[in-house]
């Protein structure tokens, strides 16, 4: 049953041109089309689980001169998260925008991303993953002008400049390597590529382009201002997915098309700017005086994390030790996917009540908004990779890898930022539970409120006491 | 032509596509920088004619050159006095881009040679040949575009209708221009329906010769936009229902088709054979439809009073 593969993409993008259409029914087309290409993805867990791994070639031509769309145990998971986090943050996006004409705007892009993800996880071809970017990047852009603020425009030009560029570079790559191997499916060309010129070219070129998408340190400089001026919902978009997709990429890469390409050097390199994100995300968050700039420094030094751990596993000898780091690696995109997500919510939340979201200002937060502030110090649990989130675990297998590598360095640096986390966390959370002057009374809102708590939950309980299957799944659906 | 004769005339164009390059970067002003890139466009669609390639010289002249000209010009025409300053980067950040560059463009000379002396091949392009007959055109470009890899082109009119939908959110349309004077309003009196029957003919002809949707969508557009410059009373954009129909219904019709080959054979874009050529026609009429709604609205700058709901007040 393959069409559960081509549904997860119809569906939203069917969601986006009806909401285009009509857009005085945007929220219920979007929180429609949001669920409806959830179950999309639930029929394709069925699937994936009685089939296995599987690809169908588009329009029936044979991959090569068609496009193949492909599923396995990484996508599944990719699919899941965004199902996951889309539905959340679509239920607070409901609510959220005051006004009418922004919400009409809203949602038909935010359906596009989720179109554009779902198609990039699924993609089995070099030059569609190309158009799957462009759609994400414009979506996200336009996204993050929605705000209409001068600061956000202005963002939000800055991020489609570097979009553009990382994309361009990415397309160069296939280029080289469609002239070179005449093909532009990705089992096609894995098969062809080595450790000669044109392979090396397009790897450089196609990596450089997508780590200034997925913002590696120091190509992160577009990021804070991007995710920190942009309208709550999107900046949970922003932080937990779309800076996912070009790491995805890279890990997909670097996997499965490059494996014989890559040096030593270039890992090495990824692993040196994955260390210098940690290390200055953290301190900037930790300087930061708004909780929304707080969270997008702290994307930053989370990215940092998953380059560190995809150098060590392309570095680490193959073996159980390499599988479990894999597993990890997968483990900590998840988690920061639905902390960083729920953090957002969370601010929104304060920003909305409060009207502002300066860090000194938030005495008496936790009075008045319980369930908030419980939810900001579970996602808090995970981004500082206490026990028992996703994270911890994740963390755990880095650190037990970086060691068993003799990587020492790597291990101070992600002591460090595991500490300077904290520390920001702790920063924010003693501010919130700081006593207000005066008397307040607790607000409770449940649509406002529970979709950053539950996932919260998620990254902190169920990615950390319900992910031992992740392993095995990933081994066996590869 | 004899090949010499045809050397020279490479020769001139490639120095000519260099001179104008380096001119527009190195442009007085924001405004002459235009004109040389506008030019530039112009020799590049040349140079893809002479590559053999006039599917994209024709894409080149009409959107790379033609409507990306205008909308710049109109983006200059929106800058405050202030702004004209032009302000120049450091000697370090120069020196630093540059450097990039040039490693950038040394890296992918030495992949090209390497390509060049190795094993350059085609064997999609034979493929493509020997399928051709079964995709329902004559016309390769079209095959791959519109049956072979649908697909993307599917996702690429995703693409440009994002691309709509920001910049409709960005802000009202800018102030209409002044009127053109009377010679320049008769000469596009002249000049619009030519566009139209271009269009017309590129859209039909796409399936067996050069042409096809994107290319007959911008010259519709050039149209919308002409009247608009001349100020033409006659034209009208459709009120709120029907322009946002017009805006999504290339992908709209395309999506549809998908749907209806994932529910007939389970697979997404499967065009059955004896079908193919006028569903090929059926999403290409309505894409350049859509091409030429989106690239006139962005040209417009902000959305026309009529895109948003009648409810919703505007905001200025």
């Amino acid at each position: 049953m393959n069409e559960s593969m081509s549904l997860t993409i119809i569906l939203p993008l069917l969601g986006a041109l009806l909401a285009a259409a009509w857009p005085r029914r945007g929220v219920f087309i979007g929180i429609t089309a949001v669920l409806l290409s959830g179950l999309a993805v639930g029929w394709l867990w069925f699937s994936l689980l009685a089939d296995g791994p599987s690809h169908q070639a588009l329009g029936g031509w044979d991959p090569g001169l068609g496009i193949r769309l492909q599923v396995d145990a990484l996508s599944i998971l990719m699919l899941s998260m965004t199902a996951l986090v889309a539905l959340a943050v679509s239920v607070y996006a409901s609510h959220y925008f005051t006004r009418r004409s922004q919400a009409e705007r809203f949602w038909p892009l935010w359906l596009l991303m989720i179109a554009a993800l779902n198609g990039l996880f699924l993609a089995g071809d070099l030059f569609n993953l190309y158009v799957t970017l462009e759609l994400l990047s414009l979506s996200a852009v336009a996204l993050t002008a929605l705000g209409g603020k001068r600061a956000g425009i202005a963002a939000a030009l800055r991020y489609l400049m570097i979009g553009l560029l990382g994309s361009m570079g990415y397309l160069a790559g296939v280029a080289l390597l469609y002239s070179a191997f005449g093909t532009l499916d990705m089992q096609q060309v894995a098969a062809q590529t080595g450790d000669d010129p044109v392979s090396q070219a397009a790897l450089i070129v196609m990596t450089a382009g997508l780590l200034l998408k997925s913002a590696l340190f120091p190509l992160h400089f577009w990021l804070p201002p991007a995710h920190s001026n942009a309208p709550a919902p999107v900046s949970a978009g922003l932080s937990a997915l779309v800076v996912k997709a070009g790491f995805y990429l890279v890990l997909r890469l670097w996997t499965e098309v490059f494996p014989d390409t890559l040096s030593t050097q270039g890992v090495t390199l990824v692993a040196v700017l994955g260390g210098g994100a940690i290390l200055w995300g953290s301190w900037q968050a930790l300087q930061a005086e708004r909780l929304k700039l707080l969270a997008a420094y702290s994307t930053v030094a989370q990215l940092g994390y998953l380059f560190v751990a995809l150098a060590l596993f392309m570095s680490a000898p193959p073996g159980v030790a390499r599988e479990l780091l894999f597993g990890a690696l997968v483990l900590m995109a998840l988690t920061h996917a639905f902390a960083k997500s729920s953090l957002f919510l969370a601010i929104g939340v304060i920003q909305h009540r409060a009207g502002h979201d300066r860090i000194a200002e938030l005495d008496g937060t936790a009075q008045r908004l319980p369930a908030t502030t419980f939810a900001i110090a579970l996602a808090g649990v995970a981004l500082i990779g206490l026990p028992p989130s996703g994270a911890f675990l994740g963390k755990w297998r880095l650190l037990y890898s970086a060691i068993s590598l003799d990587q020492w360095l790597l291990v101070v640096v992600i002591g460090i930022g595991s500490l300077l986390a904290a520390a920001y966390v702790f920063r924010v959370l003693g501010h919130a539970f700081g006593r207000s002057a005066l008397s307040v009374q607790a607000i409770h809102s449940v649509h406002e409120e529970w979709p950053a708590l539950l996932l919260a939950l998620t990254a902190t309980l169920l990615l950390g006491f319900g992910s031992a299957w992740i392993w095995p799944f990933l081994e066996h659906m590869a | 032509m004899k090949a010499g004769a045809l050397l020279y005339l490479d020769l001139i164009m490639v120095i000519l596509m260099l001179v104008l390059a380096i001119g527009a970067l190195h442009a007085r002003s924001l405004r002459h920088a235009v004109i040389l890139f506008i030019v530039f466009g112009l020799v590049v669609a040349l140079a893809w004619a002479r590559l053999r390639a006039p599917d994209i010289a024709l894409a080149e002249a009409a959107i790379g050159s033609g409507l990306a000209g205008a909308l710049l010009l109109a983006a200059l025409r929106d800058r405050r006095p202030g702004d004209d300053a032009t302000r120049r980067a450091p000697v370090w950040q120069s020196v630093a881009v540059g450097g990039l560059v040039t490693a950038l463009v040394v890296l992918l000379a030495w992949a090209f040679l390497e390509v060049q002396g190795g094993r350059a091949n085609e064997p999609l392009a034979n493929i493509v040949q020997a399928t051709l007959h079964e995709s329902g055109v004559s016309n390769p470009v079209t095959a791959v575009l519109l049956n072979f890899r649908a697909y993307d082109t599917l996702l690429e009119l995703t693409v440009l209708l994002a691309a709509l939908l920001g910049v409709m959110s960005l802000g009202p349309q800018r102030s209409p221009m002044r009127a053109a004077e009377p010679m320049a309003a008769g000469l596009i009196g002249w000049l619009i329906p030519l566009l139209i029957l271009a269009g017309g003919y590129l859209l039909w002809v796409g399936a067996h010769a050069p042409g096809g949707a994107f290319q007959a969508g911008a010259l519709l557009a050039a149209a919308a936009v002409l009247a608009h410059l001349g100020g033409r009373r006659e034209f009208q954009l459709p009120g709120h229902t029907r322009l946002r129909l017009l805006a999504v219904a290339g992908c709209a019709v395309f999506t549809l088709v998908g749907v209806s080959t994932l529910l007939g054979s389970g697979v997404l874009l499967q065009l059955p054979s004896d079908w193919a050529g006028g569903l090929i026609l059926l999403i290409e009429l309505f894409a350049t439809a859509s091409i030429a709604t989106a690239l006139f609205l962005v040209y417009l700058g902000g959305h026309p009073p009529s895109w948003n709901s009648r409810e919703v007040h505007p905001d200025a």
